[in-house]
């Protein structure tokens, strides 16, 4: 069994973390005494225990740890994918713990972006209209939410496969739509889960270099889960989760 | 367009070679029509049938009948010189009878003597006839158990008739009976009023009113039997049978229901990942129930909507047609008949939407409650 800890103050950069500094002055994202478990009796495991965060304004943030670790279990946390099972978390200055489900889900459209490992595109739909997703759930017009998508494909260089389908993309392509999916209307928050995990080196570059570009021009705050530790390296901060022996 | 209305529609077209989501629901959009068709077309079958015995009935049959609360004849007076006069447009025959045997050459049978004050001919009806051997300007013996003294004693009263014609027998009828003028069968039966009075109106769809138009113009001690009332047990018996075939060919809907069910299963199944996607992206649960609610209601109303126009069309066609023949003689009517109601088309599209709706919940709700990180990590 393992718990999900960082540094003595999981708030903190530990010691490995090679920026300190906190860009924004602002919080965007506040975690604390952060816990979550699965399974139940013996079988129990006790993932998050009493993690503390916070996240300034701005500021990009990676999630690195062994496999197991609990980053996923965070970024679904602070995503609002999962209830934690104690602890409180603030998004932007709101308390999100009493929210309903519906609640939940016009934040998640609304303010956060999201980039996931598997399941980039969904395959029935063009380029263009699965970045123009989230618009279209928000109520959009079909028409100005895929206008506003095809600006994003120009931004991250995919304009010439608006209208392509998911099977005739390569990973790294697919991978890239999923950004300009997660930052279609203008989210506060982008959440990545090792949004490289599926690509080659290049690719897993070229992909992290696009994401920090629109980081910084879009004034995004970000966490980005990886194993990738030279990516992690070149965010503003680096968590590192570790495993450790319960008790 | 609503995003649902996007989902549904990519899910159903099966883009990118996803056709087996296509397929099943192709499946169960046949099955919900097959089954919409099928229930269309009985009931038009069984109402076609139903029909063609009313019909005989009202032509056939009395329309209504006066009869004594109590004793064995109607009261005195001059009310029915009036009602004759009152509804001159009905034909008011009153009657009394007397169970009688009648006899032609050596065949004998006992039958039902009506002495009838407006008629001016004698009658019998076909079971009469063909026990009898007899038709239209035979003759026949009526024996009455009204007694004559003769020399040799006590006699049976009896009377040699000119058959005048044959009438059609109703449905269920097959009892002998001879009509006679009042003045040619006196003597006939026990002296007495008359016993009822039947009342037939000049169109035979005008038979299900003459009860209620005579109502008030009887008096107290005599009571009016509706054609209704007289065809009860033969009508409900319809209707009884009616209901139930129809019930019974309503499963078929159900069971393609419930094969949409599995379809929504396992299309539920299938998108799960997607559908995980898009909560993520913001789709509230609500949504995606009311996104698999319409694509099984979808699939349902449309099935039952071409279903029954499907049905409606063909039985309205072999009714047209007359494509199924019946033998001669054997049925009252030529050919299989069909009759499509307006009724039979909204039960059939109801019990389509309603099937489809039912099957639509489970699924939906299964889909809505679905834990967006099991969807996730689904591949």
């Amino acid at each position: 069994m393992s718990e999900a800890t960082s540094s003595p103050n999981a708030a903190l950069p530990n010691a490995q973390e090679r920026n300190n500094a906190v860009p924004g002055t602002s919080v965007a994202v506040r975690a604390v005494a952060l816990a979550k478990g699965y399974g139940g009796g013996d079988r129990r495991v006790e993932v998050l225990r009493g993690l503390d965060l916070d996240v300034a304004a701005g500021e990009m943030l990676a999630v690195v740890g062994p496999s197991g670790v609990g980053k996923s279990t965070l970024l679904h946390l602070l995503g609002l994918l999962d209830r934690p099972d104690g602890g409180s978390i603030e998004l932007f200055g709101e308390n999100v713990m009493p929210w309903t489900a519906e609640e939940r889900a016009r934040f998640r459209n609304r303010s956060l972006g999201f980039v996931f490992q598997f399941h980039a595109l969904l395959p029935e739909f063009t380029l263009a209209e699965n970045v123009a997703m989230p618009l279209l759930i928000g109520g959009q017009r079909r028409s100005s939410a895929v206008a506003e998508a095809r600006e994003l494909l120009v931004a991250v260089g995919l304009a010439a496969r608006a209208e392509h389908f998911p099977d005739q993309l390569s990973g790294g392509e697919q991978q890239r739509g999923a950004v300009a999916r997660a930052l279609v209307g203008s989210p506060r928050l982008l959440l990545a889960d090792e949004p490289t995990g599926n690509l080659d080196a290049a690719n897993a570059e070229a992909l992290f270099e696009l994401v920090q570009t629109l980081h910084l021009s879009r004034g995004l705050t970000s966490v980005i889960v990886t194993h990738n530790e030279a990516l992690a390296g070149r965010c503003d901060r680096v968590l590192r989760l570790t495993g450790a022996a319960d008790g | 367009m609503s995003v649902l209305h996007l989902l549904a529609g990519r899910y159903l077209l099966g883009l990118r070679r996803r056709t087996h989501v296509a397929a099943v629901s192709a499946i169960s959009f046949g099955a919900m029509a097959l089954g919409a068709a099928a229930l269309v077309i009985t009931l038009a079958l069984l109402e076609g049938f139903q029909a063609t015995i009313r019909a005989q009935l009202e032509r056939t049959g009395v329309h209504a009948v006066l009869r004594p609360r109590s004793g064995r004849s109607l009261p005195g007076g001059d009310w029915l010189a009036a009602l004759r006069k009152k509804h001159p447009d009905l034909q008011v025959r009153a009657l009394t009878s007397s169970a009688v045997w009648c006899l032609a050459g050596d065949a004998a049978t006992p039958a039902t003597l009506e002495l009838a004050d407006t008629l001016s001919r004698v009658e019998v009806n076909r079971v009469l006839a063909a026990r009898l051997g007899i038709g239209s300007g035979s003759s026949l013996t009526v024996a009455s158990p009204v007694l004559a003294l003769t020399p040799l004693g006590p006699m049976p009263t009896r009377r040699r008739l000119a058959v005048g014609a044959v009438r059609d027998v109703g449905p269920g009828e097959d009892g002998a009976t001879v009509w006679v003028p009042s003045g040619l069968g006196a003597g006939l039966v026990i002296a007495g009023g008359p016993q009822t009075v039947e009342l037939r109106a000049p169109a035979p769809e005008q038979a299900w009113d003459v009860a209620s138009r005579v109502h008030s113009d009887v008096p107290d001690g005599v009571d009016v039997v509706s054609f209704r009332d007289l065809n009860r047990p033969l009508l409900a018996a319809l209707q009884l049978e009616r209901a139930m075939i129809g019930v019974g060919v309503a499963l078929v809907i159900v069971v393609a229901a419930l094969n949409l069910l599995c379809n929504l299963a396992l299309l539920a199944a299938e998108k799960r990942a997607d559908v995980a996607l898009l909560a993520a992206l913001g789709l509230p649960p609500e949504r995606v129930r009311s996104l698999f609610l319409g694509l099984g209601i979808g699939v349902g109303a449309l099935g039952g909507v071409l279903g029954t126009a499907f049905g409606g069309s063909v039985a309205y066609l072999l009714d047209r047609t007359h494509a199924l023949p019946l033998p001669r003689g054997v049925f009252v009517v030529a050919h299989v008949p069909f009759r499509v109601t307006a009724s039979a088309m909204a039960l059939a599209l109801a019990v389509s939407l309603i099937s489809a709706l039912l099957a639509s919940l489970v699924p939906a709700r299964a889909a809505a409650r679905r834990d967006i990180l099991e969807g996730l990590r689904y591949e």
